[in-house]
């Protein structure tokens, strides 16, 4: 960077530096939906799929509630909705930043060599060099029950995007958190794809089935449940204390991961993969 | 001397063998499975009480909350059992090693099948022990008497039209790049047509109609049907319907691989 | 007898046409293009029962296309082929009893277990008596050298001690005839000569037909006494592999590095040139034709400091090249695609 710029004025430069970035990123993501058109077989294919499978979920959900009309206060409507904001969350936040579901095996395969040659924002740039095909076909998911399910108000929207928002946020950073710890342990990998696996194996199922210690776990070690409550906390009724309470878990989340990858770089060995397997 | 039939047999035998041998490397897929599956029953156990809490009474559907625990577990660990064919043939196809299969004198699909045979009943016996400490722990012993032998029966008829189901999939790879998608929506057909989350009793009564049409019940509703509430007489009637449609398939399968091998393409020409 | 006899054999494959750009991409996604390429245009070949037959081309010349329709794992799109007096596409499996394959780059060994589990399925496979199949394991294990591997996991052998293996494995059934598929590729030197002296070995002694491709024109003068070179899909020489030499392969290149302030020979002795010249580093092209490689070697060891010398055998494009600037007088192409 010039010294220049830095000297006419520290804003200036910095909103430079912001735009460069946020240049650097669209681009990323022109290139990586450029790549998916490539494998143009795959690429419908793929999205198709998990649009399908979504709605095969449903289907069991459809007949569930067919038996039990309701269970712990919960109906066909909420699980729905429940789809729509995990599925919905999951797509945005797998389509534009594809590589958090990766840090794990990216640090243990020493693959991070690549991106700290280039003079781009660590974190952002890994994160934003992959885009998931099959997350395509989840976040259509998502916007496709809003339109069959949700409330189809102005505040009603409002309140399915911050779902979304929410969802997608806590998905990338407690997946992202999970995966800085192979910085710290040898075989974080396995551990951390358990952790992404069960956070959405979890965001799919009624929050009300699950009681006492399986209830706290839900809102603190693998947040899931903030996720799968806001058909009700936020959606059926805007409960306040939930809705603060998520906000607050995405930060947290977000400061814990940023730092443990933070910390973590520092301790980066790219070279200690290769030690390994001599 | 060795009889032909014999030297078939003991060719086709081999070939599990080594299978066995070889997936006895894999121990951290099957832990990895194995802690997957736990958490899944982990979940279905919660909701299936709460579901039963919700309605009030002891039993639906003549079930009765152990047995569709018991249920799940005996489905799931089927399920998860089930090797992707689709992924191999479809990298044989793509990596140019089917060449390596096709110079052999065995038949390609009876190799694949002896290698799934082996690889699911392995897999079978470790998810089933997973499965069964979790459902134990929490719902009690699985006292199904005769169930046991009636599950024993059925998978042999379930392990080969899961695979037929699969190849029939796996051997489009001779013509299109991606089977995934298709094998996807397959597995998909297994969780619900085929009973894999509830029992076909549980469906609405024209989908269960539905169902009882489909070779997708051979694979997972007979045997864990059968392993939770024996009856001697529907054994007969399940066994018959699932060989034939194994045969059924068989014979598609034969079918779609003659079309394909002609029209294979290797790679690395 | 004729191990093979192959008459206007043709493969044609339909290739999707990827185009750049995006906005080309999603309009291909809707309707993809294919374009037709041939990848056998034509081949026409004989090989006696007990030959070894060398068949060259740089990559992409039709090579594995050709083995593979051989072999019947691909139906071709014209033409016919016997092979042991069988048509392969039709009568797959019965050949598959009498011929063996090894392909450079695939294993048909189980990555996770030692090579003895291999050859225990390949003896259930190709239905070989208990007692002849561990006599027969036991000779090749004695041959190739094999004891020390034959209890590793295959993961863990080195790429050369992989090769062994699997070629080993492949004569395992006594196959009449032998396709090998580039068995060198990506060996060092040692290793490489090796392989081709057990190969030829076998060959000697239970009269196996070799048909060998390669990239490689050392594997070839080493092993074959046959070359048939191919080039986008049609035969362009086909002779001794004497003759290759005589005619096609008739220079080497020399590369000689000198200890500092060394100087070369004052005058080239006859039948060398030098290429590439430079005060320390020389590439000198040798015509075996007219010197003999020992002679030129030892005047250069003799009278200057030597730091290091390699011998290469020309490329095979330059082979190619010579064939078509009609140095050779190998049966020519039944229709030239120059």
């Amino acid at each position: 960077m010039s010294t220049a710029v830095s000297l006419t004025g520290g804003r200036g430069s910095r909103i430079r530096r912001a735009a460069g970035i946020a240049r650097y990123v669209l681009t990323c993501w022109k290139l990586n939906l450029a790549a998916a058109m490539e494998y143009r077989a795959s690429f419908f294919m793929l999205a198709v799929m998990m649009f399908v499978n979504n709605c095969i979920w449903l289907v069991f959900w459809a007949i569930f509630f067919n038996r039990f009309p309701a269970v712990n206060g919960w109906e066909l409507r909420d699980v729905m909705l429940l789809w729509g904001i995990s599925a919905g969350g999951f797509g945005w936040s797998s389509v534009l930043f594809g590589n958090y579901p990766r840090i794990a095996p990216i640090v243990a395969n020493g693959e991070l060599d690549v991106f700290l040659t280039q003079p781009k924002p660590l974190l952002l740039n890994v994160l934003v060099s992959r885009m998931s095909l099959t997350a395509m076909g989840d976040f259509l998911f998502g916007v496709a029950i809003y339109a069959l399910a949700g409330e189809h108000t102005l505040i009603g929207a409002a309140k399915y995007a911050l779902g979304l928002l929410i969802s997608g946020l806590l998905f990338l950073f407690v997946t992202l958190a999970a995966g800085s710890l192979a910085f710290f342990f040898g075989h974080a990998e396995g551990m951390a794809f358990q952790l992404f696996n069960g956070l959405v194996a979890l965001s799919t199922y009624p929050t009300d089935i699950f009681k006492g210690t399986a209830r706290i776990v839900l809102f603190t070690v693998l947040p899931a449940g903030f996720i799968s409550y806001a058909p009700i906390g936020l959606l059926r009724r805007f409960d306040g204390t939930f809705v603060w309470l998520a906000a607050a878990a995405v930060a947290a989340f977000g400061l814990l991961a940023v730092s443990l990858f933070a910390v973590g770089v520092r301790r980066y060995t790219s070279g200690n993969r290769m030690a390994m397997r001599g | 001397m060795m009889t032909p039939a014999l030297a078939k047999w003991h060719k086709y035998r081999a070939v599990g063998i080594i299978t066995v041998k070889q997936q006895l490397h894999y121990r951290v897929d099957f832990i990895v499975r194995a802690l997957f599956l736990l958490l899944i029953l982990f979940i279905f156990i919660h909701l299936w009480r709460a579901a039963y809490t919700s309605s009030g009474s002891e039993t639906i559907e003549g079930f009765a909350l152990n047995q569709i625990i018991w249920y799940l577990v005996f489905a799931e660990a089927v399920t998860m059992a089930c090797p992707q064919l689709c992924v191999r043939i479809e990298e044989e196809v793509k990596q140019g090693e089917v060449a390596v299969r096709l110079i052999r004198p065995i038949a390609y699909n009876g190799f694949h099948y002896m290698t799934y045979l082996a690889e699911a009943g392995l897999r079978f016996i470790v998810q089933l022990a997973a499965g069964s400490a979790i459902a134990w722990a929490y719902m009690g012993s699985p006292l199904f008497g005769w169930g046991w032998a009636g599950l024993a029966a059925l998978l042999p008829g379930a392990f080969t039209v899961a695979f037929l189901l699969n190849l029939a999939v796996a051997l489009l790879a001779f013509w299109v790049e991606e089977t995934r998608g298709m094998e996807f929506v397959l597995q998909k057909l297994n969780f619900t047509v085929g009973g894999m989350l509830l029992p076909l009793e549980l469906m609405p009564d024209w989908l269960e109609r539905v169902c009882g049409w489909l070779p997708f019940q051979a694979v997972l509703y007979f045997p864990a049907r059968m392993g939770v509430a024996f009856d001697g007489g529907r054994l007969a009637a399940f066994l018959l319907t699932q060989w034939g449609w194994a045969a059924a398939l068989a014979v598609l399968c034969a079918f779609i691989y003659r079309r394909g091998v002609r029209k294979l393409n290797v790679n690395g020409g | 007898m004729l191990a093979l006899e192959v008459e206007g054999l043709v493969k044609t494959f339909l290739v999707k046409r990827k185009p750049e750009g995006f906005k080309a991409s999603v309009r291909s996604l809707l309707r993809p293009e294919w374009t037709e390429k041939t990848a056998v245009a034509g081949i026409r070949l004989k090989a006696e029962a007990g030959e070894t037959l060398a068949f060259l081309g740089p990559n992409g010349a039709g090579k594995s296309t050709t083995i593979k329709m051989l072999t019947g794992i691909l139906h071709p799109s014209s033409g016919h082929a016997r092979v042991l007096g069988m048509v392969p596409w039709k009568e797959r499996a019965a050949l598959a009893f009498r011929i063996g394959a090894v392909f450079g780059q695939k294993s048909q060994l189980w990555y996770h277990l030692p090579p003895a589990d291999t050859f225990e399925l390949l003896s259930r496979m190709y239905e070989l008596g208990r007692a002849d199949y561990l006599r027969r394991r036991d000779e090749l294990v004695e041959r190739f050298e094999l004891g020390p591997y034959m209890q590793t996991p295959v993961r863990k052998l080195s790429l050369g001690e992989r090769m062994r293996c699997e070629i080993a494995a492949a004569f395992l059934h006594r196959p009449e005839l032998l396709f090998l598929d580039e068995p060198t590729i990506g060996l060092d030197v040692i290793v490489k000569r090796r392989i081709r002296e057990l190969i030829a070995e076998r060959n000697r002694e239970e009269g196996t037909t070799v048909f060998l491709t390669s990239h490689d024109p050392s594997d070839i003068e080493q092993l074959c006494r046959r070359a048939v070179v191919i080039h986008h899909g049609t035969v362009i020489f086909d002779a001794p592999v004497e003759r290759l030499k005589r005619e096609v392969l008739t220079c080497k290149t020399v590369r000689l590095k000198l200890r500092d302030g060394a100087r070369l020979l004052e005058k080239l002795p006859g039948g060398v040139r030098a290429a590439e010249a430079g005060p320390s580093a020389w590439r000198l092209s040798v015509d075996t034709t007219t010197a003999s490689i020992e002679d030129v070697l030892a005047a250069f060891v003799g009278h200057c400091a030597i730091e290091d010398m390699t011998i290469e055998d020309p490329p095979m494009e330059d082979v190619i090249r010579a064939v078509y600037e009609g140095k050779a007088g190998g049966r020519p192409a039944e229709e030239g695609t120059v």
